[in-house]
């Protein structure tokens, strides 16, 4: 055969790819509860089907006859694979090669992998543990020099990293220590998930205990502190249930923002009227409900699929399907300040609007807020600038857009549950109500001089709270045409399903141009 | 399993404890009722356990995050 000497070369190269970091780290990531890179490819795509891009690059030592003696691998993997039968791309940082970091990488390989994942419109899932590349100060005595961040033609990566979160899905899962260019990687994704085990932080413990701070690693980064911050959406217990997430994740979406959400087929009766939906707001006010079992009525039977449960829990976000549509789901959940809308919660509408707008996925919005946060507090969280912020998007957007008022709808945030300038479908619940301003505490701003003049103030006061009440009829608004329909909420399911149907023809596939979306 | 400690989710007056030391309750149950933005929203159990410790009396302010009760282990 007359290449077989470099068919052997080309054999053992690999072979040397393959054994990544050495038998001796595979054994201590493996100790450490945790799969190697390509183990997590391979659990994360379709059996048998990633094709790897640069298997052969690393760094080689040779023999005084200038025979390759060993190859040690860069220690970013990268390549084209299949999820659910659907091409994406994969990269993912080696940890056994000096623990993922600059000194053993090759910046060129994640570049790659984001620009062909742009060029070929293909989801890439970020596999990061480590610096991701980023660096460490080993590098200055390795390189002789030390590197000005972003220095010259180095940019481009964080150019990408943003350019692509309009492109195509990005997904980030965290699987270990994450930290520097890693962490940065992580956040900025359209979904981002970290295992129990895991930690992320700018900088870690050593780092850190400079600043007096004697913290390990779960107590500065964990994924109680991350998934509460809003730095990483979604916790799991299991590297296998990260890569599920990501899976499921992309079924909601199109391969990239050229295409449109997958349709599927939908077995569960869009007319299902849950007779639970009836008594699911109670009457007493002051009472609160579950709303995630109302969502679970409303939606494809076992179809929503909620993210960052965390952060800003007034308000649930998630996606789901109707009639085999996919949508972006938000709802209240008044276990949460009552649904109140606090800084955190505005700045979860933001990112999943927005996420909303890049991918053409029609809203539901499953509405009960009696306003925007109050309080010290959020003020000293600047309520009212993510307040803001968070109408902005929703007035920004362009994707069909459906509105159910379940109960309360107050103040600015009341008026922040559609779309302002343009159609949008709304239904109110029987047990909807609304105004300006709560009356709580309102009456006796607006009516302190009946009240100071009456015989008995605390009685006037009642006597005016009931008689308006008694014009807060959510009816009363029905016949003056402020409100367009007022709903049984049993008929909620099949009305969303006609929405998602009403709205399949209305998804126009493209990049947005209604703003541009930031991580 | 250890001792868990139930944090206040939010901000607000813990309005009625439902709950005395020595109960036993199930996971999700409804422990005490915190009031907030005119609201009574309840606390719930993580887990099922045995309430060994009360951390706040009715009428008290409560800041996010702060411990309410300890609940056992099963």
């Amino acid at each position: 055969m007359a290449w077989k000497p470099e068919l052997e070369e080309l054999a053992r190269r690999t072979a040397m790819a393959q054994a990544m970091g050495g038998e001796d780290k595979v054994r201590r990531q493996h100790e450490a509860g945790r799969l190697t890179v390509r183990e997590r490819i391979g659990r994360l795509v379709d059996a048998g089907s990633f094709h790897e891009v640069g298997a052969l690059s690393g760094t080689g030592e040779y023999d005084a006859d200038g025979r390759v003696r060993k190859v040690t691998p860069a220690n970013c993997v990268f390549g084209r694979g299949r999820i659910d039968g659907r091409a994406v791309v994969v990269v993912g940082d080696d940890f056994t090669v000096r623990g993922g970091s600059a000194d053993a990488s090759i910046a060129e390989k994640p570049l790659m992998a984001e620009d062909m994942a742009a060029e070929l419109r293909l989801p890439v899932v970020r596999l990061i543990e480590g610096s991701g590349g980023g660096g460490s100060v080993k590098t200055i005595e390795t390189k002789g020099a030390s590197n000005l961040p972003g220095g010259i033609g180095t940019t481009r990566s964080f150019w990408r990293m943003t350019a692509n979160l309009a492109e195509v899905p990005v997904v980030g899962l965290g699987l270990g220590s994450v930290a520097g260019l890693g962490a940065a990687r992580l956040a900025s994704t359209h979904f981002s998930v970290m295992t129990q085990a895991s930690a992320m932080f700018v900088a870690g413990p050593p780092v850190v205990a400079r600043l007096g701070q004697a913290l390990d690693k779960q107590e500065l980064g964990g994924a109680d502190i991350q998934t509460h911050s809003g730095a990483v959406d979604t916790v799991v217990a299991t590297e296998d249930e990260a890569f599920a997430c990501a899976r499921r994740f992309l079924s909601y979406l199109p391969s990239s923002v050229h295409g449109l959400p997958p349709v599927q087929a939908c077995d569960d009766d869009p007319c299902r009227a849950d007779e639970a939906l009836l008594g699911a707001v109670p009457r007493n006010r002051r009472q609160v409900y579950k709303m995630r079992p109302i969502i679970d009525a409303v939606v494809d039977r076992g179809s929503f699929f909620e993210m960052a449960r965390n952060f800003g829990r007034s308000i649930i976000a998630g996606l789901a399907r109707l009639d085999g549509h996919p949508v972006l789901l938000l709802a209240s959940d008044p276990f949460h300040y009552g649904g109140a809308w606090s800084a955190d919660a505005c700045q979860k509408v933001v990112r999943f609007v927005d996420l909303a707008e890049t991918f053409h996925l029609p809203v539901v919005y499953l509405m009960d807020c009696p306003g925007f946060m109050i309080g010290l507090q959020a003020e000293r969280t600047a309520t009212i600038r993510h307040g803001v912020r968070a109408m902005a998007a929703i007035n920004q957007s362009t994707v069909p857009w459906c509105t159910v008022i379940v109960r309360n709808a107050f103040g600015v945030a009341g008026a922040a549950h559609q779309p302002a300038g343009r159609f949008s479908l709304r239904y109110a619940w029987l047990s909807a109500y609304w105004g300006s301003l709560p009356l709580e505490g309102g009456i006796e701003a607006a009516y302190r001089a009946e009240i100071d003049a009456a015989p008995d103030p605390t009685a006037r006061l009642v006597e005016i709270e009931e008689r308006l009440n008694a014009l807060r009829s959510p009816f009363r608004s029905a016949e003056r045409f402020w409100v367009e329909e007022i709903i049984d909420p049993r008929r909620t399911r099949a009305l969303l399903c006609e929405f998602a149907r009403l709205a399949e023809p209305l998804r126009t596939p493209g990049k947005t141009n209604s703003f541009a979306i930031r991580p | 399993m250890p001792d868990r400690t139930v944090q206040a989710e939010i901000s607000g007056t813990v309005w009625k404890l439902l709950v005395a030391v020595g109960d036993a309750v199930a996971a999700e149950q409804e422990l005490l009722i915190l009031e907030s933005m005119k609201m009574e929203i309840p606390a719930l159990a993580p887990d099922a356990g045995v309430v060994q410790r009360l951390l706040v009396a009715e009428g008290e302010a409560v800041g996010e995050g702060q411990p309410l009760l300890v609940i056992s282990a099963r």
